[in-house]
């Protein structure tokens, strides 16, 4: 039984070379220079306000490296997979594929699992840089495994909706920013339409939202969810206390939803959306017809 | 092994494929022509499962391509007429990659590689990345890619174009292999003298019909009436010239500094009556023969010279 050959063969163009032990390297070095300036400048403040250790700087640190972990899925993976089909095509491969009896959807599986395999190795090679924060506790391993899942979820949404628009357009630029525009759509669309819905309900009833509507609209806003699941981290409510004055106790109230986490919530719609892009991505390749926009836009 | 009947491909109102019929015996090679446009990669497209005709049918092997386009695959080998590589892949990581696709075991797949290089002569380049490659040794590697799974049928979209005339002879050489191999094999080219020396059959494709298809003998046979012959004279070839335009079987009676050119009716009677003609008026005949009829003749023949303006 063979792995899938175009994850192994993916994998074996990505890593040749120095390209990819410089980006790891790189990359390291940035997230270690991130944790030693946040240490660092905690011992030049200590001097002067504090004679000890805040252990309340591990978490600070332990933040902002699962924030740039996520800008990092966010930002790398839309040009990874962007080419991934279109990229083919350009590159007149494509044919010498589907003319054999390998099956569409195993193609799209394995683009995608090459792509993740990837920026995942980028995510599990800083975990030492982040297991530093267990020094001064604060931080469990559960917590850290369930980042490591949100992460990966993440970037199997990202990629598969990657490679659909990458079956979609012609050009492997235009399926890129495809990409960046529906991340951005969900990410701050969803917070435009709530606001919308908003002060039409207050004009009308003048009352709060309840969970289960910021649940309705938010659920598949990445960086909602994510706010909401980084540790002790208030930000995913101070977003919505600033733009709408919702607070956690009026949001409880009248719903259903309640006992659902909006990082969990947010896993359960990228993972079948994931597998609705998968379909779609696969499907499209199954025709074998040029790009849909070809004609109209010569996209 | 291949029957294409009544194949019907439109994009919008335009028909590239217009009710296309031709059939392959398994074991031989058909050298597919015609001019630039005519649909000979449209046609190959839809047979290698790249593309849905409009109407018609494809089978392969007994196989219909619309009801078992899995089934059809593992039996074809396809080489297009454009194609591109993975240029940071060696050239056994690309053999075992496509090995790999056809979900052949890698200890198997290693050992077909060996042999598919050595066939293609590129076992000294195993180690050597695709990219590096002349043109020429990509053909070739494409060629082998396309048996990895030892298909029965190989399709190969214009095998020689772009190749200098040494790698020409090399393809030839390879395809002759294939042939003793047992391969059905599909050749598409818009030039006919490459293909004259390996086709057992040909199909004229022009504007998406079948304009002629048969072995090469059927053709000829068929397009016999313009048959030419070539005669030489010793000394002053004005007289030699005058009598021969006065036959009412020739036309097209032409003179060059070596020998006289003209096209009869087919008829051997007309050569025998002529030739002794000659003889009786004291024409000084050197040599008496027949142009021997080439497939480029018929093609342009057929297609009223399209091909000529094309190239």
């Amino acid at each position: 039984m063979r792995i899938n050959p175009v994850m192994e063969k993916e994998l074996k163009v990505k890593m040749r070379g120095w390209k990819a032990p410089a980006l790891i390297t790189s990359y390291l070095g940035f997230l270690g220079l991130v944790v030693w300036m946040v240490f660092v400048s905690n011992n030049y403040l200590s001097r002067y306000y504090a004679p000890s250790f805040n252990p309340r700087v591990a978490l600070s640190a332990y933040n902002v490296l699962a924030i740039l972990q996520f800008c990092l899925l966010m930002f790398i993976i839309p040009p990874m997979t962007g080419g991934a089909v279109s990229g083919e095509r350009e590159r007149q491969t494509l044919d010498l594929l589907l003319c054999t009896n390998f099956h569409p959807l195993s193609i799209v599986l394995g683009k995608m699992s090459a792509t993740v395999a990837h920026a995942m190795l980028l995510i599990t090679a800083s975990l030492p840089i982040m297991g530093t924060v267990f020094l001064f506790g604060g931080i469990r391993l559960r917590d850290l495994l369930l980042l490591m899942a949100f992460y990966l979820v993440t970037a199997l949404f990202v990629a598969s909706m990657g490679i659909f628009y990458s079956t979609v357009f012609r050009r492997s630029t235009v399926a890129i920013i495809m990409s960046y525009l529906t991340l951005g759509a969900l990410s701050v669309g969803t917070f435009v339409f709530m606001a919308m819905y908003y002060v039409f309900r207050h004009s009308l009833y003048g009352t709060q939202f309840t969970y289960g509507e910021v649940m309705l609209f938010l659920t598949p806003n990445p960086i909602y969810a994510f706010s909401m699941m980084l540790e002790n981290s208030d930000m995913g409510f101070i977003l919505l206390d600033i733009f709408f004055g919702i607070r956690r106790i009026g949001m409880a109230q009248g719903s259903g939803m309640v006992n659902i986490k909006p990082w969990a919530a947010n896993m359960i719609f990228n993972t079948l959306a994931a597998m609705v892009f998968i379909l779609l991505a696969s499907w499209r390749i199954r025709i074998v017809k040029k790009p849909l926009l070809k004609k109209r836009g010569r996209l | 092994m291949l029957t294409v009947e009544n194949l019907v491909k439109k994009y919008g109102k335009f028909k590239a494929l217009d009710g296309l019929s031709f059939h392959i015996d398994e074991g031989h090679i058909y050298g597919f022509v015609g001019p630039n446009g005519a649909g000979k990669t449209t046609t190959i497209k839809i047979i290698a499962g790249l593309l849905k005709p409009t109407s018609g049918r494809v089978m392969v092997d007994g196989i219909d391509i619309s009801a078992n386009p899995r089934g059809v695959k593992s039996k074809i080998g396809y080489m297009p007429d454009f194609f591109g590589v993975y240029d940071d892949l060696k050239v056994s990581e690309y053999m075992d990659f496509y090995a790999g696709v056809y979900g052949i075991e890698k200890s198997r797949a290693r050992k077909i590689t060996d042999e598919l290089l050595e066939l293609v002569d590129l076992s000294d380049k195993r180690d050597a990345y695709v990219d590096t490659l002349s043109r020429g040794m990509k053909q070739r590697l494409c060629l082998a890619r396309s048996l990895i799974h030892d298909p029965k049928f190989l399709i190969l979209d214009e095998p020689a174009s772009g190749l200098d005339p040494r790698a020409r002879v090399e393809m030839k050489e390879i395809l002759k292999e294939l042939r003793s191999m047992g391969k059905t094999i599909l050749i598409s080219s818009h030039i006919l003298p490459e293909l004259s020396e390996i086709c057992n059959s040909i199909g004229i494709i022009e504007k998406g019909r079948m304009v002629i298809s048969g072995t090469v003998e059927e053709i000829m046979r068929k397009i016999s009436r313009n048959r030419t012959i070539r005669i030489k004279v010793q000394g002053d070839i004005e007289p030699a010239l005058r009598f021969l335009q006065e036959q009412p079987e020739l036309d097209n009676v032409s003179a060059s500094s070596d020998y006289i050119e003209a096209d009869y009716d087919g008829n051997p009677d007309t050569l025998v009556r002529i030739l002794r003609g000659m003889v009786k008026n004291d024409i000084p005949v050197i040599s008496f023969s027949e142009v021997e009829g080439n497939l480029e003749s018929i093609f342009m023949h057929v297609t009223g010279g399209v091909a000529a303006n094309e190239d």
